[in-house]
């Protein structure tokens, strides 16, 4: 679905740091959502800590940066890191290619997938929230 | 026409010495991954004299190809005509920008007099270490504040160990960085900075950051600072440390330590007291290669100036096998932490960083022997 022009894809989990959840079997795979890696500019590195990493729900785990940007990466679930897209060393660029395929950032093993009940996954919401983030951020030019 | 350059005799005279031997290609860490003549410096000299001869206009492609320098002097350094081809470049941005080319740094122009720092950041990590009086004031420059904290908070620790006095003050930019893209430093910024030195009644300045270093001593908002000069390696090559490393340690000089400070020594002398096992790059001390951050390059071009890293670092591990590489620049050590890959069996750290967290380990092993 577009919302405000942006690209958030239906069946996936919202969350107000923009990340995107989606569930893969027993694990929750992650990534940036399209406003952010429009306003980011092009991303330049993404730290990928290792493997096993303890996660707590809204809590930042990692760095993202981008030419003009650096921001931190929030966990969209606890639980523990079970795998990072290693193509991201090479070409962080992934992630504005492609931010909900092979964009994806991490794969965590949840503590509890009730959790995800926490995102937003109904477009109303999501447009109100993106709506008051561009008053404060502005748009991607 | 008016004449479209407004370079001085001096660098003019530069510009006319460059014999197009292109010597400097070898050393030019742009061109080691483009092999564009345009990005290195004698590329740019031969546009600038064109540009000067008139056979040529100033255009936004030639204000780009000037923006590829790292102003890292490794050109400089191997020149045979004795051409300094970074101080030529800094020169002709500004001219450039004067003509109109604005070159993206405009825009960090106005964020560093409106936030005090090169990343628009508005918050800072607060280390504490704030005290009325103290011999040293400890600064730690934009980068090390809002890119590396943890390597910042681990020097900040070895200073405690060591029992030096020395305080942190409510630093801004030195924005010294802006004269490298074509842009003027901050008056303002640097009358806060000195302001804050003199409030403290401090005897010496310790800087982490080696550009920070170079612009208190040699720009000229600076000249009234009076104040005792040292970059941290300068100031801890006299300790001693009650740590070592089996590890094999390897050290990349910074250009804005070495080739530009001069500093090459002080960082062995305290290597080799914590590091038996010490090896030199083959590219090393005034021939080593640029980590790719400096310059504005980091800004201008990240993705290509953390190749420049990603180049440098694979070559220091090849030549060297070091488990270790050490370095003592905020700059550099994001760039190469940036670079490295997973899969690469090497740690990175600042030395001082480094030797804190030598000293934590053997506070660990201590407690576990108790």
């Amino acid at each position: 679905m577009e919302i405000e022009g942006y690209n958030f894809p239906e069946g996936l989990y919202y969350e107000k740091n923009h990340f995107w959840a989606r569930v893969e079997g027993d694990l929750v795979v992650m990534g940036m959502n399209d406003y952010a890696q429009l306003m980011s500019g092009e991303v330049v590195y993404v730290a990928l800590p290792p493997i096993g990493k303890k996660l707590t729900q809204g809590k930042s785990f990692a760095k993202v940066e981008s030419g003009k940007w650096l921001g931190k990466i929030y966990a969209v679930v606890s639980g523990e890191l079970a795998e990072v897209n290693e193509e991201l060393e090479e070409n962080a660029k992934l992630i504005n290619d492609d931010p909900f395929g092979k964009g994806w950032m991490f794969k965590i093993k949840p503590e509890n997938m009730d959790e995800l009940d926490n995102l937003m996954t109904d477009p109303e919401e999501i447009r109100e929230w993106l709506n008051a983030e561009i008053a404060e951020h502005g748009v991607a030019s | 026409m008016s004449e479209p350059l407004e370079l001085s005799k001096k660098y003019q005279h530069m510009v006319t010495q460059c014999s197009r031997c292109g010597f400097c290609r070898a050393v030019c860490p742009i061109f080691d991954i483009t092999k564009n003549w345009a990005t290195n410096a004698g590329g740019k000299m031969v546009l600038i004299k064109e540009i000067l001869d008139g056979k040529i206009e100033p255009s936004e492609g030639i204000a780009k190809s000037l923006l590829c320098c790292t102003t890292c002097m490794n050109c400089t350094t191997n020149c045979p005509s004795g051409v300094d081809p970074p101080e030529v470049i800094r020169a002709t941005r500004k001219d450039m920008v004067n003509l109109g080319y604005d070159n993206m740094f405009k825009a960090m122009s106005d964020v560093i007099a409106k936030t005090g720092n090169i990343y628009g950041e508005k918050e800072k990590y607060d280390w504490g270490h704030k005290h009325e009086r103290a011999p040293y004031v400890l600064f730690v420059g934009c980068v090390g504040t809002y890119r590396e904290e943890e390597s910042v908070e681990e020097t900040i620790n070895l200073l405690d160990i060591l029992g030096v006095k020395f305080t942190m003050i409510d630093e801004v930019c030195c924005s010294g960085v802006l004269e490298d893209v074509g842009y003027q430093a901050h008056k303002n910024l640097a009358k806060h900075n000195i302001d804050e030195f003199h409030r403290t009644g401090v005897k010496a300045i310790i800087t982490t950051c080696p550009y920070c270093y170079r612009v208190f001593k040699n720009h000229p908002f600076y000249n009234g600072l009076n104040l005792e000069l040292q970059h941290i390696t300068q100031f801890l090559a006299k300790h001693d440390f009650k740590v070592k490393t089996d590890k094999k340690v390897t050290y990349h000089d910074p250009c804005d330590l070495g080739r530009h400070a001069g500093i090459y020594e002080e960082p062995r002398q305290i290597i080799r007291k914590i590091a038996p096992n010490f090896v030199e790059p083959e590219r090393t001390r005034e021939n080593a290669m640029c980590c790719g951050a400096g310059g504005g390059f980091r800004g201008s071009s990240p993705k290509e100036s953390i190749t420049i890293a990603r180049t440098r670092l694979r070559k220091i591990m090849e030549e060297t096998g070091a488990e270790i590489l050490l370095t003592e620049c905020p700059s550099c050590l994001h760039n190469f932490r940036n670079a490295k890959l997973r899969r690469w069996n090497i740690e990175i750290y600042n030395i001082t960083e480094f030797i804190g967290k030598l000293y934590k380990e053997m506070d660990v092993r201590k407690n576990v022997a108790a």
